[in-house]
């Protein structure tokens, strides 16, 4: 049932495709698809282990920047340059995770609060790599038997690749890792005297997810075209976490919906880009306030 | 041999005057940490508003120093008590409300950071106060322009005024009750809830001085607001939440890191000595080094 809901919920964006397919509307469509992808692999952190990972930004960018490093520099193809940057992500997903064997609920969240803001400024400080503030433009998109792919069929693959993530979330969580996961948010002294392994669970949990976040992070790359630190800072970490609150943690559905109401709210106010940190911010706080389960959540309640 | 000497008296200076300010809103986030288990994350947020207020009020408004630095505490205290009105309130009972409060406080941060984009980005990219003091003194052998000096002594006078308050004044005492142990303070009749205002007041009067003193001592641009967070941060967790001693004495060793820094390379590679030192406190010793 959840998992009708959740294709129903993917493939709402992919109405915008009937239009121009230059159109900024079919942009959105695939920037909406591409965060359903990033938040539903935060979710897996959030909603299901109950870490804020606020790291989930920039082990999504040292995805990003390996994989357009490889293709534009090295002149790899998109096809091959991608699950190593996946790869690398997960590797480094795994090393971030260490944290969270020893810290706890505030203290974990700063220190990944600490290590993404020290990523942004490893990111600033290669510029070999990153090209600094400035960042790196007109990263070519993925191609086909030598052609780039153009733009329906692009956002298509991407939404089959997103649908496939969270069918892939699902079938983990229904899973006896996916019950041990949600044991350890519950109770994590039970968990263990239950002789659950709590940091393999956790460990498991953080490269599922870092995995997720890099594939994210390359495709948005050769997506957008443009990269910089600042793309992957920790405003976009808490503004991911934004989404999976907003829809409903813990929840298929949750991130996808999130995504697909928060996503295109800025481009709405093109010409005030502030006003996009005004609005995610307030949103932030009446959350927190009134939306503990978020928009689902709130949804399932009405309903039972 | 000269100029080696010109230099480090130059970095001893500049050290000790990016310390103290670093000291006085680290004290103030540090207060409203320590007591009411708030990791204030729009701290630095405030820390620059207080700045930019400063300069509109001076540069823009043609207001007269003594009535806008009054202006800009009033206005930070508005804000804050307006903010605790509506949000900090809901959650004083509950006792998981450290990442609430950071989550939220980091939501107003970008919201308030948005405000100052939209306000203040149109008009400049840097601000810089008029200096309130005109000239030189020589502090053998470098010189140092007398507005920083006197940056330096209101920053001191704060941190003095600061500490005599909390050891000597009862309310500063039941402050400093609150923070070592807040069930006994409750015990003996000290009531908790007005004294979490206190510290949030205190603590935001003290960043927005910082941030005025900042703004007479540098230039501002709408970035610092964060870098102040992590920095700010930093020196909380490694001196100790709670601890306006410790928040001194770190951030010194941070003013001069960065003093030194700033010799060599770019000072923001000593943001990220700072990062390194918060994350091996939060590993080896939480609770930080000037803790009880």
């Amino acid at each position: 049932m959840k998992l009708r809901i959740a294709i129903l919920v993917a493939a709402l964006p992919l109405l915008g495709l009937f239009g121009d397919p230059k159109g900024l509307t079919v942009f959105i469509v695939g920037l909406v698809l591409i965060n359903m992808l990033l938040a539903s692999g935060l979710n897996l952190l959030y909603g299901f282990g109950g870490l804020i990972p606020f790291t989930f930004a920039g082990i999504s960018g040292t995805s990003a920047f390996i994989c357009c490093n490889l293709v534009l520099h090295a002149g790899w193809s998109f096809w091959i340059a991608l699950p190593v940057g996946c790869v690398a992500a997960s590797i480094l997903g795994l090393a971030l995770s260490f944290p969270a064997i020893r810290l706890r609920g505030f203290y974990f969240a700063l220190s990944g609060l600490v290590i993404q803001s020290a990523l942004t400024i490893a990111f600033i400080y290669f510029p070999s790599l990153t090209n600094g503030d400035t960042g790196i433009t007109s990263i070519p998109r993925p191609t086909l038997a030598g052609q780039p792919i153009v733009s329906p069929w692009l956002e298509i693959l991407i939404a089959t690749a997103t649908v496939l993530t969270v069918t892939g979330i699902s079938a983990l969580m229904r899973s006896p890792i996916g019950s041990m996961l949600i044991a350890i948010r519950d109770d994590e002294d039970l968990s263990r005297a239950l002789g659950i392994n709590v940091t393999a669970v956790r460990s498991l949990a953080f490269l599922i997810a870092s995995l997720i976040a890099g594939l994210g992070g390359g495709v948005y790359a050769h997506y957008v075209g443009f990269v910089s630190p600042r793309t992957f800072d920790v405003l976009i970490s808490l503004n991911l976490w934004l989404m999976v609150a907003v829809g409903g943690r813990g929840t298929l559905v949750g991130p996808l919906l999130g995504a697909l109401i928060l996503t295109p709210l800025p481009f709405i106010f093109q010409q005030y880009t502030w006003i996009k940190d005004v609005i995610y911010g307030g949103a932030i706080v009446v959350v927190i306030m009134f939306l503990p389960a978020g928009l689902f959540g709130l949804l399932q309640r009405r309903a039972s | 041999m000269d100029g080696y000497l010109v230099v480090a008296a130059s970095v001893i200076v500049s050290g000790v005057l990016v310390g103290t300010i670093y000291a006085v809103v680290a004290a103030g986030l540090s207060l409203i940490h320590g007591t009411i288990l708030m990791p204030q994350a729009s701290n630095g947020q405030i820390f620059l508003g207080a700045g930019l207020v400063l300069w509109w009020l001076q540069t823009q408004a043609g207001w007269p120093l003594w009535l806008a630095v009054p202006a800009v505490i009033a206005a930070g205290l508005a804000l804050v008590f307006s903010l605790e009105l509506l949000v900090f309130r809901r959650f004083y009972a509950r006792a998981d409300r450290s990442i609430t409060y950071l989550v939220v406080t980091l939501g107003l941060a970008q919201m308030l950071s948005g405000l100052y984009i939209g306000a203040f980005g149109r008009i400049s990219d840097t601000f810089s106060v008029p200096p309130p003091a005109r000239g030189y003194a020589f502090i053998d052998p470098t010189p140092v322009s007398n507005a920083r000096l006197l940056a330096f002594t209101a920053a001191a006078t704060v941190l003095c005024a600061l500490i005599a308050f909390l050891r000597l004044h009862r309310f500063g005492r039941a402050l400093r009750a609150v923070f070592q142990n807040r069930d006994v303070a409750r015990l003996r009749g000290i009531d908790i809830i007005s004294t979490y205002r206190l510290a949030l007041g205190l603590g935001t009067a003290v960043t927005t001085v910082g941030g005025m003193l900042y703004a007479v001592a540098f230039t501002l641009d709408l970035t610092v607001g964060w870098t102040m967070t992590l920095i700010t941060f930093s020196i909380m967790i490694v001196g100790g939440p709670g601890s306006v001693l410790g928040a001194l004495c770190v951030g010194l060793v941070f003013g001069f890191t960065q003093a030194i820094v700033s010799v060599f390379a770019d000072p923001t590679i000593a943001t990220f000595a700072y990062l390194l030192a918060m994350l091996a406190m939060l590993f080896l010793r939480p609770n930080g080094l000037f803790s009880r």
